[in-house]
């Protein structure tokens, strides 16, 4: 189900996009979206591009970054390869520097000032996380960083037409056309996009740059209608799961054989956790320059790493790869609920799509779905399985 | 470091063994041998024991060229600490100028006990070398590059000593 | 794959190993396939989707795997050579695993299909040209047929590695920060490489830090270039750490020319034979020694 659009649809002609970035941008703000390789910007920097390309690097792999221009941004099918978090948390931050004179210690904090952004074309599941982990960032601290970087960013989401069959956004609460997180809502239509602010945020960005759009024909309205339609039924075939009964089923089933040998394949790699739009940890490190100064920073962190849980001691309570996958679901699909009241996923899929060891969160989730639900159904596990727990009879293969 | 007339001085840091190289760099001081001053020793048993981790630090904490020096080979103290090191020297060498880092920066050499005026001439050269080549800001640099996010580091890195902050 | 598969069954019925380790079809390709009865012996396939190293199943830091007891492992060629690492550096009893080694005819680059595939020269794995082991040597067992040579890619590996050797020193430098600043330091490419054995890795290790944790373009060198240095003469170039890495690094790229440099200087090639000594640790008295002053 999809947030109902605060306000009436416009236009934004595919031509007048141009000008909505300039003007954007000459105001100093960064725009970004999602968008290929940068044009090389020096001579190096060119050689260095050829080499990757002879070398079948990158090819046209989306990335959301700053851009110069509109042609910059490729606003159509396609998801980014990282999710729009590293913008509100990037990958590692300075957080202060401290010099050390004497007894005396000296802090310089980094600069919490956020630069106004708007981006451009971002995927649904990713906006929505942002609106999901604000919990997290304002339960028992509230980090200033994270936001400063959401009050001066306006995210406007550009309708989804689904990627691919581990997209479930669908089964997780959300939708390809929805706007959780997000200031407006962009959907593609004949010459252009139908647009729809969300919030007062994205109704301020729109009356700010009034020229730029025009009236929402009946015409357009109803292909977006029949955009989103069409993009919401067939995400809708791709994992259906009752999330509260997956919620109740792993909260009381910590000791399951489904749950507790499900990292069998995992290789501790935390690509899944890089990749997600929704998964935050994070892990603070002390940096030395030199004798009696250094940095403070935060860099993204996996509960998948075997040193995520271990203590000083020795002792690592998550002790092998089944402990650590498990608690990956455990945390998204039970704690965070239970917490928060919302499950910590968006079903983007990236995490099925980064992990090259076969871990598929699809096919997890709907045999726990299954258990939860169609207890009867399910035969004694074989613990690296779970996906033909589906109505099968096999015999018990305990080992 | 800048001399004078405030030209740049390049710093460099010589890893060498205690047996031969440094004995050899002492006997170049106690000969009264004049050479270039941009060089800090540090002294461990035997090359073997160097580490190409060394150097990585060494760059990454300021550093604009690394000598490594010791025993020649069938002089080890330890006997064959040396073979060590030469191959793992000539694969380290060999990786990091791949990766972009000038492997003129670095000197690898064998000087003896006896060898003070070898020392005072790989001392000078180096020195000359690192200096028409210029500083490797460009290691140190590398944490101010600007995130996916587009927000540079400058703006805490310039608060580092010898920043602008 | 009939013969595979009765393989599996035998050494199950038979109580030869306890769990049969080999590849499955999954939603998105084949996967990895963990067997422990002998009727799921069904499930096993080998084919152009088969690119996963199994021997990283192996590594003693998978506690619980050891548990399930003996192991059957299904290798290729190269996963057979990871294997020969691991007994070569004692980090596994020879008589923990039997291997079924599978005779290959080369692999897809990107894997991620539902059907398998023919191999062409646009799909094929670059690394998997003129592979010297597509019948492993090292394997209690052999089954497949045998396959033609898999076709020659746009770009052998050698031939990427050329391309950025080609480049003068500064614009090596421009490629490879490019490359290192997107490292996230998730360490996947650690934790898939078989050879990656280390109970205690270097980059964990605080007193002293040798390697910055912190993924700025700085750490990521330092991470990237002590892992290249330590799979020295040990690497078996399965391309894992590049197909893993979730941010698109060709690390690969930087191994094959480690790979180069120890066969030119040390005349050593990495094979599936575990007697064979390594380079590593070993020297010769008239070893090459041109950048010695």
């Amino acid at each position: 189900m999809s947030e109902r659009p605060r306000e009436d649809p416009v236009f934004l002609a595919a031509d007048a996009l141009d000008g909505l970035a300039g003007d954007l941008i000459a105001a100093g703000t960064e725009v970004v979206g999602p968008a290929r390789a940068d044009e090389p910007a020096s001579p190096a920097a060119a050689a260095a591009a050829a080499a990757a390309a002879a070398a079948g690097l990158d090819k046209d792999v989306l990335e959301y970054r700053a851009v110069s221009r509109a042609a910059d941004l490729a606003l159509g099918p396609g998801m980014p390869r990282l999710s729009l978090k590293g913008l509100y948390l990037p990958q590692n931050e300075a957080l202060f520097a401290w010099r050390q004179r004497g007894s005396d210690i000296e802090i310089e904090p980094a600069p919490t000032g956020a630069r106004t952004r708007v981006v451009l074309g971002a995927k649904p599941c990713d906006a929505a996380a942002l609106a999901i982990v604000d919990d997290v960032m304002n339960w028992d601290y509230a980090d200033a960083l994270w936001n400063g970087r959401r009050e001066a960013t306006t995210v406007f989401v550009l309708a989804c037409g689904v990627e691919d069959d581990s997209c479930f956004c669908a089964a997780v609460g959300l939708a390809p056309d929805g706007s959780r997180g997000a200031d407006g809502l962009l959907t593609p239509v004949e010459g252009g996009w139908l647009v729809e602010a969300t919030s007062e945020k994205g109704a301020a960005l729109v009356a700010a740059h009034a020229a730029r759009f025009g009236a929402a024909s009946a015409e357009r309205r109803e292909q977006a209608a029949a955009f989103r339609r069409t993009a919401s039924e067939r995400v809708a075939t791709h994992l259906e799961i009752d999330a509260d009964s997956v919620r109740d089923w792993i909260a009381t089933h910590f000791d399951d054989p489904l749950l507790a040998a499900l990292g069998v394949r995992c290789n501790g790699c935390g690509a899944c956790a890089s990749v997600c739009p929704t998964c935050h940890c994070f892990d603070i490190v002390e940096e030395s320059d030199g004798l009696g100064h250094g940095t403070r920073r935060r860099c993204w962190d996996t509960c998948q790493s075997h040193k995520f849980t271990l203590h000083a001691s020795g002792h690592n309570p998550r002790a092998d790869q089944n402990a650590r996958f498990r608690q990956r679901l455990n945390h998204k699909f039970a704690i965070y609920p239970l917490r928060f009241g919302e499950v910590l996923c968006t079903g983007c899929g990236r995490c099925a799509r980064a992990c090259h060891a076969g871990q598929d969160l699809v096919e997890i989730l709907g045999a726990i779905d299954v258990a939860a639900r169609r207890p009867d159904t399910v035969d004694v596990q074989s613990p690296e399985t779970p996906a033909r727990t589906v109505g099968a009879a096999a015999p018990a293969s305990e080992r | 470091m800048k001399s004078a007339d405030d030209s740049f001085e390049p710093r460099i840091t010589a890893f060498v063994c205690n047996w031969c190289t440094y004995t050899g760099a002492d006997l170049a001081g106690t000969s009264r041998l004049h050479m270039a001053s941009n060089v800090r020793i540090i002294r461990l048993p035997c090359t073997g024991r160097i580490d190409p981790m060394f150097i990585v630090k060494a760059f990454e904490r300021g550093a604009d060229g690394v000598i490594v020096s010791g025993c020649h080979p069938a002089d080890c103290h330890y006997t064959s600490g040396n073979y060590h090191a030469r191959r793992r020297f000539a694969l380290f060498r060999e990786l990091a100028a791949f990766l972009g880092i000038d492997p003129e920066r670095m000197t690898f050499s064998w000087v003896s006990a006896s060898e003070g005026a070898k020392w005072r001439d790989v001392v000078d050269d180096t020195v000359a070398r690192v200096r028409a080549l210029g500083p490797f800001v460009a290691y140190q640099q590398l944490i101010d590059l600007p995130a996916l996010t587009g927000e540079s580091y400058a703006s805490v890195a310039g608060l580092l000593p010898g920043g602008d902050g | 794959m009939n013969e595979l598969r009765q393989l599996a069954r035998e050494l199950l019925v038979d109580e030869k190993v306890d769990v049969v380790i080999g590849w499955e079809d999954g939603r998105r390709g084949a996967r990895p396939a963990f067997v422990t009865a002998a009727d799921d012996a069904e499930r096993l396939i080998f084919d152009t989707r088969c690119v996963h190293n199994l021997a990283t199943y192996l590594s003693p830091r998978r506690s619980h795997l050891a548990e399930l007891g003996k192991v059957g492992l299904v290798v290729k060629g190269c996963d057979a050579k990871a294997v020969a690492g691991l007994l070569r550096e004692a980090q596994l009893p020879r008589d923990r695993v039997v291997l079924i080694g599978v005779r290959c005819g080369g692999v897809l680059e990107v894997p991620d299909l539902p059907q398998p595939a023919e191999l062409t020269s646009e799909t094929v794995a670059p690394r998997c040209f003129r592979c010297d082991v597509r019948e492993p040597h090292l394997a209690d067992h052999l089954v497949g047929e045998e396959r033609p040579d898999p076709p020659r890619p746009p770009m052998t590996i050698d031939e990427r590695v050329a391309a950025v050797d080609a480049l003068p020193v500064e614009q090596r430098w421009e490629f490879w920060v490019g490359q290192f600043s997107k490292c996230v330091r998730c360490y996947a490419c650690r934790q898939v490489c078989p050879l990656c054995v280390c109970d205690r890795c270097i980059a964990d290790k605080s007193l002293p830090q040798w390697v910055e944790s912190a993924s700025h373009p700085r750490g990521n060198l330092a991470w990237n270039l002590v892992r290249a240095l330590h799979l020295a003469g040990r690497c078996v170039n399965c391309g894992e750490c590049e197909r893993f890495c979730p941010v698109g690094i060709p690390l690969s790229l930087v191994n094959r020319k480690l790979q180069q440099v120890v066969k030119q200087r040390f005349g050593y090639v990495v094979s599936d034979d575990p007697e064979a000594a390594t380079p590593v640790g070993d020297y010769r008295l008239d070893d090459a020694q041109e950048f010695i002053r």
